[in-house]
């Protein structure tokens, strides 16, 4: 190739005397001005590509940008950001909300259990999780998935969450699926950062503000029980729920992780999860499984109880049992 | 570390050597800004296509993932699958440095380099492949450690970082010395980067078996959880990264006179044609073992190979791959291979296809489908991520082809100053 | 005459496909009421020795509200242990009456109790289907297996019900009628795993709610209705509604 003006060491060393700067030494070829006007060009063209990217600073505050992972803040801090993010529901949602964050209760480790002969895939649970969660509205997303299986065959490939009939079907059951808060998560050991992990009391919990949306945990649940937020979600204000904590219902941001937290807002409170009050058949059950006296305890000493692909070793604290 | 010609260097060699570095740099850029009038060509619509790559991610950050047609049910695609095969790009590199260091090919031993420059590009290709599919890439500071919180030894994509920065610096320390030093006119120290060289063997090993490892850990994924995804993958890369490097001689050959002896291509054809024999005996053996034990654990293959449930949208991709894989292969073993030809160029671009494909949409994408939930969702990806991809692919090609443009003019240079140093270091 | 309605607090609307709510919706006020009294309630309850406010008599056991599954104290870890809240069953208020069509000065419909005509009658043990009852009871779906109609209402006073043994149960007791012939559903539902429930699964810090079995099952026809899905994934590329293969 021809060397160009400022190209051959030799050159250079005999034109400098020490050090200074190359570009005071550039003569002022056509090729040089052209290689400026050019760069110039580039780096304007570069700006007008990018330029949706100048609408984040609106949408992701320096707060926000800078805030440490959940386990490292202080109650001081955490307050900031709950008021933080109080506001900023205010202004994105036009919504009054409280944020809380209870701690899960010392000694208690949770445990849910469906009942298969009693589930008739109406799936209120799915309207409820939507309606409890702040879920985005357009797609009715839910963190339960409920499918119609056929009687006498666990395998799922002959299972359908779309039916759209009266339900139950004679030779039907019906099987909600959700986040089953394994013992051993596939998820938690996938997440590159630690931005989801397992609290003491079994929930598998989120920091939405910690995470980089590398869905590397959703390849790796083996039960569908990752949601992703594709956009920002979109609900009518009159619609959110404003009891909202911070590792459970807040209205997440685009772009992160969400999962099943078994309604912590509600149930580190004592209460019940909105799945279980709104399932019209009673087909589930709920408690401390380290509770001799509990319900979930019951279940699990009664029935013939199992979990779903067991085989993975995830040792899911899920269960599913029919009546006899 | 002696100085051999009569530039103006003295005893302070060091010293002298910091203070040169911007103006390496400096004539870096003027050089990778020469050239004729297909140069400039070939850069701008590079840089065009860039822009409109860059144009489309940022509307994806500003939008959401939503203008993508990655859903819950497969979560990963076009970029993920790109991602993969530049990895294994980046690892066909080390198919040069082993004959050239481990075997003392000395005709190898003079364009290993070209192999380096390569394996830097792919890499960058295929960081910016994951950095474009982060739902948040505005914290990205939450994977760099101690200031933010690296869940490593646990998580594979931890190992994923941490090999492919390694393997990038290697790299890039590699080539920068050895240019840097022709640019002093010195002759390059051994001590600065022959281990580095030995250490990028094993890396490259490693950047593809990490890689495969990111996806046969998840026991929730059948169609990925074998212990065969490693080798497949490194045998896939030993096909792929050497067939690339044939076609960038070629075009350093056509555009800049700069021409190889034929021993190093022929070195790798033989590479190509035990690595390619060994992916489709793997593959096979794959296929058999999904398909005759069937069951859910081959629900995936039997999608992506005859469809399924009334869906039949990769069969036409993997169908084609195999055909590339197999005719390319083929022409690799005919006689004329080993000769410059067309039909070595044709059996690299059919190879590099098939593998592009077999190891991209047609082992990403079936590995979501069907769902965990055995539903099937399809997945083919949309205008922004083809967009976004074919950016990334420029971006690279233009990495590619500044370093390229450095190397031939070092080596041009030497050539005609007559310059009789001995090895390329 | 008027339809006879055995359930005045059900509503009308008996198609086989109506949306099942969880609870009838005036069961928000009755669970917010005996929230507030739960507290006084405790102490009440404490006369009525038998028949409590907020507990279910089993044949052969007596359960009282703080011996409930759940809030038994000796296993609490939280050290406030006796001072548990209540499991609330919903009741019928009682037998149910006839509508007559006919209104009262104020507007209310007359009603009459059930006995107003049956102790004009004598009771015909050879009906068993709803096609030997005449005038009332008309138009009333029965599948309940082949159990009489005197197996569960009592001959000797039909604004009562009765056990196996001839033994009375008043309509707010109608549990116990049911768990004698279902037990395992009657121990699962002492368990929570019948029937669901509203409210707290932690008892030292509030209350549940729990539904009458007559809440889901008709006592005649008790198989618990049919429903139509409302709420189905809209997922982007998820074919709707997916065809039989």
């Amino acid at each position: 190739m021809i060397a160009d003006d400022n190209s051959s060491p030799e050159r250079q060393a005999e034109t400098n005397e020490g050090w200074h700067l190359p570009v005071v030494d550039q003569p002022s070829t056509r090729r040089t001005a052209m290689k400026t006007a050019g760069a110039a060009l580039g780096l304007a063209a570069f700006g007008k590509a990018i330029s949706p990217l100048w609408s984040i600073p609106e949408n992701v505050s320096v707060d926000e940008f800078l805030q440490q992972h959940y386990k490292e803040l202080s109650d001081k801090d955490k307050q900031k950001v709950f008021q933080r993010l109080e506001a900023e529901s205010r202004e994105t949602y036009g919504a009054e909300v409280t944020i809380s964050d209870p701690k899960p209760v010392p000694g208690v480790r949770f445990g849910y259990a469906i009942n298969l002969s009693k589930c008739n895939g109406n799936g209120a649970c799915m309207e409820a999780c939507n309606k409890e969660n702040n879920h985005h509205r357009g797609i009715d997303q839910s963190y339960i998935r409920v499918l119609e299986m056929s009687k006498g065959s666990m395998d799922m490939e002959h299972g359908t969450t779309t039916y759209d009939h009266t339900v139950p079907q004679d030779d039907k059951f019906y099987m909600p699926v959700q986040c089953q808060q394994c013992e051993n998560p596939p998820c938690v050991s996938a997440c590159p950062i630690e931005a989801t992990w397992q609290e003491d009391d079994g929930i598998v919990v989120v920091d939405y503000n910690w995470c980089i949306g590398c869905r590397y945990c959703e390849a790796a649940c083996p039960y569908h029980a990752r949601r992703f937020n594709w956009e920002q979600p979109e609900i009518p204000a009159g619609e959110i729920n404003p009891d909202q904590g911070y590792l459970s219902n807040r209205i997440r941001p685009q772009g992160v992780m969400e999962k099943c937290h078994f309604c912590l807002h509600r149930t580190r409170e004592g209460r019940a999860p909105a799945c279980l009050e709104a399932c019209s058949t009673g087909a589930r059950v709920f408690g401390d499984l380290n509770d001799p006296d509990s319900d979930i305890n019951w279940v699990l000493k009664n029935k013939r109880v199992f979990v779903l692909k067991e085989e993975l070793g995830t040792q899911p604290n899920f269960f599913y049992f029919f009546d006899s | 570390m002696s100085s051999i010609t009569a530039q103006n260097h003295t005893s302070t060699d060091s010293a002298d050597s910091v203070r040169s570095y911007p103006r390496f740099l400096w004539w870096g850029l003027g050089e990778a800004t020469n050239g004729g009038l297909r140069f400039y060509v070939w850069m701008f619509v590079l840089t065009a296509i860039s822009l409109v790559g860059a144009n489309a991610w940022a509307n994806q950050v500003a939008e959401g993932m939503i203008i993508t047609n990655m859903t819950d049910h497969v979560s990963w695609g076009l970029y993920i699958a790109n991602f993969t095969f530049c990895v294994g790009l980046a690892a066909g590199g080390v198919m040069m440095v082993i004959p050239a260091y481990l075997y003392d090919d000395e005709e190898m031993h003079r364009i290993v380099i070209v192999g380096e420059a390569v394996a830097v590009a792919a890499i960058v290709m295929s960081t910016l492949s994951v950095v474009v599919d982060l739902g948040r890439p505005d914290r990205f500071w939450h994977l760099i450690p101690v200031i933010g919180r690296l869940n490593w030894p646990v998580s594979m994509l931890t190992w994923d970082v941490i090999v492919l920065n390694g393997y990038l610096l290697i790299n890039l320390h590699i080539v920068g010395y050895l240019l840097y030093m022709r640019y002093l006119g010195r002759k390059p120290n051994p001590k600065w980067y022959v281990p580095f060289v030995f250490l990028s063997i094993i890396w490259a090993i490693s950047i593809h078996t990490v890689t495969a490892f990111l996806y046969c850990g998840l026991g929730g994924r059948p169609f990925w959880n074998t212990a065969l995804l490693a080798p497949r993958f490194l045998a896939s890369a030993f096909v792929s990264g050497p067939a690339f490097i044939i076609l960038v001689m070629r075009i350093l050959r056509i555009t800049a006179g700069y021409s190889a002896p034929p021993g190093p291509a022929r070195t790798l054809i033989q590479i190509i044609r035990v690595a390619m024999t060994i992916n489709l005996v793997m593959l096979a053996s794959e296929i058999f073992t999904l398909f005759y034990t069937g069951g859910s654990h081959g629900a995936s293959a039997r999608y992506l190979f005859f469809g399924s449930h009334g869906h039949y949208g990769l069969v036409p991709w993997i169908w084609t791959a195999i055909v590339f894989n197999l005719v390319g292969t083929i022409l690799f073993f005919m006689p004329a291979a080993l000769d410059r030809s067309t039909v070595r160029i044709a059996a690299c671009v059919l190879c590099i296809v098939g593998i592009w494909i077999e190891k991209g949409m047609g082992l990403i994408v079936p590995g979501f489908i069907p769902s965990t939930l055995h539903e099937i969702v399809e997945y083919t990806p949309s205008l922004v991520e083809w967009k976004v991809t074919a950016g990334i692919w420029a971006f690279g090609f233009l990495l590619l082809t500044v370093l390229l443009k450095l190397i031939a003019t070092v080596f041009s240079g030497e050539q005609n100053a007559g310059k009789a140093i001995a090895s390329s270091g | 005459m008027a339809n006879v309605r055995f359930f005045r607090h059900q509503p009308d609307d008996t198609s086989a496909e109506r949306q099942k709510s969880a609870l009838p919706r005036w069961s928000l006020g009755a669970a917010l009421c005996s929230l507030a009294i739960a507290g006084v309630g405790a102490a009440m309850t404490a006369e009525y020795s038998d028949d409590n406010e907020s507990g279910i008599d089993v044949p052969g056991k007596s359960v009282q509200a703080d011996s409930q599954p759940g809030s038994d104290d000796s296993g609490s870890d939280t050290g406030t242990s006796t001072s548990n809240f209540a499991i609330e069953i919903r009741k019928p208020p009682g037998p149910p009456r006839v509508g007559t069509g006919l209104k009262n000065v104020d507007g209310t419909e007359v009603t009459v109790a059930c006995s107003t005509c049956h102790t004009t009658r004598v009771p015909n043990h050879h009906n068993k289907t709803v096609k030997e009852l005449d005038e009332f009871h008309g138009g009333m779906a029965f599948s309940h297996g082949t159990v009489s109609c005197l197996s569960c209402h009592n001959e000797r006073d039909y604004d009562t019900l009765r056990l196996a043994d001839g033994s009375r149960v008043e309509f707010p007791d109608v549990m116990k009628l049911c768990a004698q012939c279902h037990g395992p559903q009657m121990k699962a539902y002492e368990h929570g795993a019948h029937g669901g429930m509203n409210g707290y699964w932690d008892l030292t810090r509030g209350p549940q709610t729990k539904n009458n079995c007559i809440d889901c099952h008709d006592p005649h026809a008790p198989q618990f209705p049919k429903m139509r899905p409302t709420f189905k994934p809209k997922d982007r590329f998820l074919e709707q509604p997916r065809t039989r293969h």
